[in-house]
């Protein structure tokens, strides 16, 4: 005889068996383990690719160990390639952040100005970064594009000089992703609550001041939410570097995802463009652990359960 | 002690038992491509040769869009009436074509039956077996017309097919592994208009090159002495730089104890290096090391460059009747000839490649014997923009006829063709170790020690090639 308990709002709750109550948990989670074996089947994949001398030209493939570490770590073009990915990486999000954190400010005062270049900024945002890319090198080109012509730099200042590339790929890629950062900050200080800045205010607190104590603290997380997403970017940054330089002059601008595609799709050494990916994976994953427990703090900060 | 064979099966065994056996076939994966094709498609090709023997197939090419290209797409249409084979061309920037060939042809794909390539990569696709061995089909009468003539083409052109896959072995060894469809030496081509002006002629030694590209260059007026290629690709090596080197005495690599060793540092080599990093930074192109040919030779279309080294063959177009601002007045010249005189020119092919793993082998093999045969290629060359055609039958008759207003072609190809042949050592390392050359020409341009630099790029492709 069934109890109370067995109905469900005045009707009868479906009964279930026991062998399907077994396998339920099962069941459920197969969607899950499909996207997850479709993400870790390449990623295991190349990871193992990392102890093989597998080149696509190359019929004998075997296990070689470490031997595929040993030529990266030993091989100045590698400790070159971090370096270069690093001052891009670090700049790079520096600029994007002081430039997106003005900007955002700036748009947070209700004006008609603000309130239209508001739609205009995510305008970079809209193009591809290669066709971003594309367009910027016409606009870089010594002999007819229009930087020299504005500027009046004639036709012997080459902004993707050796000296100057990289320096350019930053300018280029700050010039897509401030947006970014500034909408995402923008979101964030307009979630402040008014009361504290109205205290304040009534305190006699200067701008400055308000903005240091109070506005600073505040959006904290909100700008290092931004940072994140910027930093892990760009240290993988590819599609920008190959379509202005390709990794050139020279090295001068060779990032780890441009020496990985050289690698494998150029050079066909799988192998070898596998371990640059690995080491990349490990490097972003070990600075996105870090600053993950950088916004948990931050956080905690902001909600003022730290001091 | 619980053996673990006789512990009950907890979720996390069963993970890691799933985790192993993910894990097998992944490592099995490893090993997958690469492996030699030894099935020659010619050997079921019986009978008496026929045109329309595979009527109704329809096979898929791939090209890159180049003058080659452009002069025979109008003409497929009759390889179709002649054989009842269709045939689908795919196009390719070339800055993207290999690399586009180079992932099909690893993973296996059977896309594409047979497609444009150049020489250099018979070493490269020919070890791993993706590329159909062609001496079979050539002297299967069954399915090569009599006509062919496969001894008409010019002897370096059908050398550079050719090669045995051994270290060492020069080209012309081993089977044949593209037909030669177009080429090209590199020679200097200029602006006449301005050397009658001026009252000067090319130079006849690479010092007077040097000060010559110098005395031409006006950057007030946008005008620069030379242009030549400078990115960062094997393409910047290959042309020009190649050329002068090999006629200043320098060599790429050198047999020793059966192994190669790099000798871009020798020293004709780091003096050669650096004076033409020198050249280009003084009378080359501001963004020289973005400067692939189509820039070299815009620019000597525009009047801005008053020379290119370059192909004769990538410069010949511009001078076709409103193909440029400054077409009719170019001109050409055999280059500077080395110390003793040497007029050694590498020279480039456009071929004809077979896909060891196409479906439509017979269909493809006679697309790519029309392709290179006697009738498509004069059609081409009358046409106006095919230079340079790999039959000597076509070069000394059709193609002579149309060089009326090109002062200079023909004398400078005369003067250069018993010399010419590809001077790059066969390896299967050549696109990356001669990317490696034009990076570290890019870096002693922008101001790196030339010798230092050059010895590095030596420790380096020797390694890399001998491994």
């Amino acid at each position: 005889m069934r109890s109370a308990d067995d109905t469900v709002g005045g009707r009868q709750a479906p009964t279930v068996s026991p062998a399907r109550r077994k396998w339920r948990p099962y069941i459920l989670s197969i969607p899950a383990t499909v996207i997850l074996i479709g993400i870790l089947y390449p990623f295991v994949q190349g990871v193992g690719y990392t102890f093989l001398n597998y080149r696509a030209t190359e019929g004998d493939v075997h296990f070689i160990g470490l031997g595929n570490y040993l030529q990266v770590f030993t091989d100045p073009l590698f400790w070159g390639s971090v370096r270069i990915t690093l001052t891009f990486a670090i700049v790079a999000t520096a600029l994007e952040t002081v430039l997106g954190v003005i900007i955002a400010l700036l748009l947070n005062r209700s004006s008609l100005i603000g309130k239209i270049f508001e739609k205009v900024l995510i305008l970079p945002l809209m193009i591809a970064p290669v066709i971003a890319g594309v367009i910027w090198k016409l606009m870089f080109n010594p002999q007819f594009g229009i930087l020299n012509h504005i500027f009046n730099l004639g036709s012997t200042f080459d902004f993707l000089s050796e000296g100057r590339a990289l320096w350019s790929i930053i300018m280029v890629d700050a010039w897509i992703y401030t947006p970014f950062v500034a909408i995402l900050v923008l979101a964030g200080v307009r979630s402040l609550p008014k009361e504290p800045f109205e205290a304040s205010a009534v305190d006699g607190a200067g701008w400055f001041y308000m903005f240091r104590r109070l506005m600073l603290p505040m959006m904290w997380p909100y700008i290092l939410v931004a940072v994140i997403f910027r930093f892990m970017d760009c240290l993988k940054v590819f599609d920008i570097v190959y379509v202005l330089t390709q990794g050139g002059p020279g090295h001068a601008t060779s990032t780890l995802q441009v020496n990985a595609y050289i690698n494998s799709i150029i050079n066909f050494n799988y192998s070898g463009g596998a371990t640059y990916m690995f080491i990349l994976w490990i490097i972003v994953y070990l600075t996105a652990q870090q600053l993950v427990k950088l916004l948990g703090r931050a956080q905690a900060r902001a909600a003022g359960s730290e001091a | 002690m619980n053996s673990p064979f006789t512990e009950p099966m907890s979720r996390r065994r069963i993970l890691q038992g799933l985790g192993l056996a993910a894990t097998a076939p992944l490592l099995a994966a490893c090993v997958g491509p690469g492996q030699k094709s030894t099935n020659n498609g010619s050997n079921a090709v019986t009978g008496s040769f026929d045109w329309q023997k595979v009527k109704g197939t329809t096979i898929k090419i791939l090209q890159t869009p180049h003058v080659y290209q452009q002069t025979y797409q109008p003409l497929f249409k009759e390889f179709t009436d002649l054989t009842g084979i269709q045939v689908v061309a795919d196009l390719v920037p070339e800055a993207d074509y290999y690399t586009k060939l180079n992932t099909e042809l690893a993973g296996g794909s059977a896309t594409h039956d047979a497609f444009m390539m150049g020489a250099y990569w018979v070493w490269q696709y020919g070890p791993p077996g993706w590329l159909e061995d062609l001496d079979p089909w050539i002297n299967n009468t069954a399915a090569t017309g009599s006509e062919f003539d496969y001894e008409d083409f010019f002897d370096g052109l059908r050398t550079s097919m050719k090669w045995d896959f051994k270290l060492g072995d020069a080209a012309g060894t081993g089977g044949t592994y593209a037909l030669p469809w177009g080429f090209e030496l590199n020679n200097i081509a200029y602006n006449k208009t301005v050397f009658d002006k001026k009252g000067i002629k090319p130079a006849e030694t690479f010092d007077n090159l040097i000060q010559l590209a110098i005395d031409l260059t006006d950057r007030k007026n946008d005008q620069y002495g030379i242009a030549f290629r400078g990115s960062k690709s094997w393409a910047t090596i290959h042309p020009g730089f190649m050329t002068q080197l090999s006629r200043e005495g320098g060599k790429d690599y050198e047999l020793k104890d059966g192994k190669l060793t790099a000798a871009m540092n020798s020293p004709v080599a780091v003096d050669f290096t650096k004076k033409w990093a020198d050249l280009a930074k003084q009378a080359g192109p501001t963004s020289w090391t973005t400067y692939e040919y189509p820039n070299c030779t815009g620019d000597l279309g525009d009047g801005k460059a008053m020379m290119v080294y370059d192909a004769d063959s990538a410069t010949y177009p511009k001078n076709v009747k409103g193909a440029s601002k400054i077409a009719g007045q170019i001109a050409w010249h055999q280059g500077p000839a080395g110390p003793g005189g040497s007029l050694a020119t590498n020279l480039w092919t456009w071929c004809w490649g077979m896909n060891s793993k196409s479906k439509n082998k017979l269909a493809a093999w006679l697309f790519m014997q029309w392709a290179a045969g006697k009738d498509a290629m004069n059609k081409a060359v009358q046409s106006g923009a095919f230079a340079d055609p790999v039959r000597q039958s076509v070069f000394n008759g059709t193609f002579k006829q149309t060089l009326g207003g090109f002062p200079g072609y023909l004398e400078a190809f005369e003067a250069q063709v018993p010399q010419a042949k590809v001077l790059f050592t066969p390896q299967t390392r050549f696109l990356e170790t001669t990317e490696d050359w034009a990076v570290a020409l890019q870096s002693i341009y922008g101001g790196s020690d030339a010798k230092s630099t050059l010895d590095a790029l030596v420790t380096s492709n020797t390694n890399k090639v001998n491994s």
